[in-house]
């Protein structure tokens, strides 16, 4: 008689926000998978109903912590582009400034105090210190070089406020810039080291499998902000069309609803990101992605680690970049000009978690008659639900304990940032 | 001295507060080897089920599973401690409380009916249990909140900001956004603390740290505003934000409501 076997890890840790898995298996079958999200729900669309556009990127902004100012910005560019607000080039170098910023904060983060104790042995980075101290401090110096970014041009770390519709309420000095530069000088070490870890530390291979990317067409050069989505299957898409690829549906193997495309679960984040639009790194990020190609492969979503170090080295060198382009042509202060339309505007970024998207109508004085938000890690779901199972069919004679190691440190791959998804998961557990 | 067992717990909430400790990256390591960490989800797998000397809660209890959670953190702490304006108030989810109903802000983003989360309508931690200390901010402010945790080593409580966000503005010399920009600033009857950050960038305040308890005169600031030129239902979002469960702007919030209501009738 096939007995059931039940897997269950209670609450995920290390990771941003509350969830669980449970994984039943009958005999050698595994009957369901489930990634369940107990993280209380917002309400973030409904808070903005009625609401003038000017508060909008204040409130849309307190989704997450972490990628604050993501959701600032796809906040911004949604009313900008319904309110047909064109954003200077000194705007637009702040802006990719500022992202870049955010990536190595929440990279860094991600990767040396929640990721790596997974691969050194350690329950945390606070034991994993005692170890490796200097390596533990090198990397805080790294985040505190991405929080520096936020603090001189969103002014403040976490929900910062001088990011808004437009611009910038007030321009950074010379002087700032410049102590942001010498950060990121400072920063590049580490940030190569995380890429000698992720190396090192090598990847497990049982997740293997073929995987659907998705991330922003950049444009010209690397980077995080974008008006049109490019697919690994080679399809592309205005944004405004996101519908069509974020279209939820009830799959057989969950009781969640999840976001699939055509389909077919899909992958956003670093490693989608690096893989679609990797021809467009330059600079060391470039010889480092090229030195990595074969572990980068679209085939194992826990390689997004090392494409998050990569990814790193990438936003260090694009800071220092952004600081000379601003400071070649002087800073100077800036006033916008806005006319609130009865329009609709989707604004989408690609958050150090993958593409975000804001979506808002307004109607004719600028109060918000709908919105929506799409969150990276809501559009991750169905994908990580699919490498939770394969992982436990190819493990399915280990021991229990085995099994949720390995299923927490695919989880943690990719970074899922629960807090910010739960608005869009519908659970019934 | 025995190092403090402590606890750090998240609610409902988006993880901005804890991010904060996290980012006093100068000290963060000296300062987690005070405490004896039994419970810290965000960023560790250890976990003991032991009493604790202080537990961080941030957050807003939004569902029965938050309550379940506070009130066993309640009961295996000796002081609890609610970190940012979530887990004070409620926070910015509570927002639209009093004005439309949880099942409905449900239906309107889930588009369902069934109540599968098993919601609340938000609020702080102290509607439900007792508090020992409130770190106001939407963030904390990481300096308040070091020298919080500093004094509370040392065995005294942190003293407490009881002036206005105006206050420190005026002691930084800004120019008052209120008066020169026109710009409908909350400053009057927020707590002070974060150094006035947002009209130190020519910005409003928009009273992420909370009103000052006991004295926010929120009609006084109405009047001002409206007097501005700002239409009341703007003004009334903007209290909103941070402070809706707060009893003088949820007054005001009925009385501008009655009298609109009449304005429709006349
Ligand atoms: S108070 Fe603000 S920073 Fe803290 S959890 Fe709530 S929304 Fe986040
Ligand atoms: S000025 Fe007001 S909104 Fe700005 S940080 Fe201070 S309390 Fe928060």
């Amino acid at each position: 008689m096939n007995r059931e076997r039940r897997i269950e890890i209670a609450e995920i840790t290390r990771v941003e926000g509350h969830g669980r898995v449970e994984v039943i298996i009958e005999g050698n079958r595994i009957r369901d998978v489930k990634m369940a999200i107990f993280e209380g729900p917002r309400f973030f669309e409904a808070l903005v109903e009625g609401v003038r556009y000017d508060i909008v990127p204040d409130i849309m902004r307190r989704i997450c912590g972490i990628c604050t100012a993501s959701h600032s910005l796809a906040s911004i560019r949604a009313i900008e582009k319904a309110f047909n607000i064109i954003p200077t080039k000194q705007t637009e170098l702040l802006r990719d400034l500022l992202i870049h910023g955010e990536v190595i904060e929440s990279h860094a983060l991600h990767l040396f105090m929640l990721a790596l104790p997974d691969y050194l042995g350690f329950p945390d980075v606070i034991r994993m210190a005692r170890k490796h101290p200097e390596m533990v401090k090198a990397a805080l110096m790294l985040k505190k070089a991405g929080n520096l970014v936020h603090n001189i041009v969103s002014g403040r770390e976490v929900h910062g406020m001088n990011d808004m519709i437009g611009g910038f309420s007030k321009v950074p000095n010379e002087e700032e810039l410049l102590k942001i530069r010498k950060a990121m000088e400072e920063s590049k070490r580490t940030a190569q080291l995380a890429v000698d870890l992720f190396v090192r530390a090598g990847t497990p291979k049982f997740v293997e499998s073929e995987n659907i990317l998705m991330a922003l067409d950049p444009g010209e050069k690397f980077g995080y902000i974008g008006d049109y989505v490019t697919i690994s299957t080679g399809d592309y898409y205005p944004v405004e069309e996101y519908e069509k690829l974020t279209n939820e549906k009830s799959v057989d193997y969950s009781h969640a609803r999840l976001s699939t495309y055509r389909g077919s679960p899909f992958m956003v984040g670093a490693l989608s990101r690096l893989l679609l639009n990797g021809k467009k790194l330059s600079g060391t990020a470039r010889e480092l992605f090229k030195e990595q190609k074969d572990l980068l492969t679209h085939r194992n979503s826990l390689m997004n680690n090392l494409a998050q170090s990569i990814e790193i080295v990438h936003c260090v060198e694009r800071c220092i970049e952004d600081i000379d382009a601003l400071l070649s042509t002087g800073l100077v202060d800036e006033v916008v000009e806005i006319e609130p339309r009865a329009r609709r505007g989707v604004g989408a970024v690609e958050a150090p978690r993958g593409v975000l998207y804001h979506d808002y109508t307004f109607d004719e004085d600028g109060r918000v008659v709908k919105a929506n938000v799409i969150t990276p890690t809501a559009q991750n779901m169905a994908n990580i639900e699919k490498d939770l199972r394969i992982a436990t069919q190819r493990l399915i004679n280990q021991p229990d304990e085995k099994i949720k190691r390995v299923l927490e440190q695919i989880v943690r791959a990719y970074d899922p940032c629960i807090s910010c998804s739960v608005h869009l998961m519908r659970i019934k557990s | 001295m025995e190092r403090p067992k402590i606890g750090v717990f998240s609610l409902t909430g988006c993880g901005g507060d804890q991010l904060m400790i996290l980012n006093l990256e100068d000290v963060l390591l000296d300062l987690l080897s005070y405490f004896d960490i039994k419970d810290f989800q965000e960023i560790s797998s250890f976990k003991e089920d032991s009493d604790l000397d202080i537990a961080f809660v941030e957050g807003s209890v939004s569902t029965k599973q938050d309550l379940r959670k506070l009130k066993e953190i309640r009961a295996r702490c000796k002081m609890l401690i609610a970190i940012g304006n979530c887990a004070i108030s409620g926070g910015i989810q509570a927002m639209k409380n009093g004005q439309m109903e949880i099942l409905e802000r449900m239906k309107r983003v889930y588009g369902i009916e069934e109540d599968i989360y098993g919601v609340l309508e938000p609020k702080g931690l102290s509607a439900y249990v007792k508090v020992d200390l409130e770190i106001p901010g939407c963030p904390i402010e990481k300096e308040e909140t070091l020298r919080a945790i500093t004094s509370i080593l040392h065995g005294d409580m942190p003293d407490q900001f009881d002036y206005p966000v105006c206050v420190e503005c005026k002691l930084k010399e800004y120019p008052c956004v209120l008066i020169e920009k026109n710009l409908p600033c909350l400053g009057p009857i927020i707590v002070a603390g974060c150094g006035a950050r947002c009209p130190g960038l020519g910005l409003p305040c928009i009273g992420c740290r909370g009103p000052i308890k006991e004295e926010a005169n929120a009609a006084a600031e109405l009047e001002v505003l409206l007097s501005k030129g700002y239409d009341e239902e703007h003004i009334v979002n903007l209290m909103r934000i941070f402070c809706a469960n707060f009893g003088e702007i949820k007054k005001i919030t009925e009385i501008i409501r009655r009298r609109s209501g009449k304005g429709r009738q006349e």
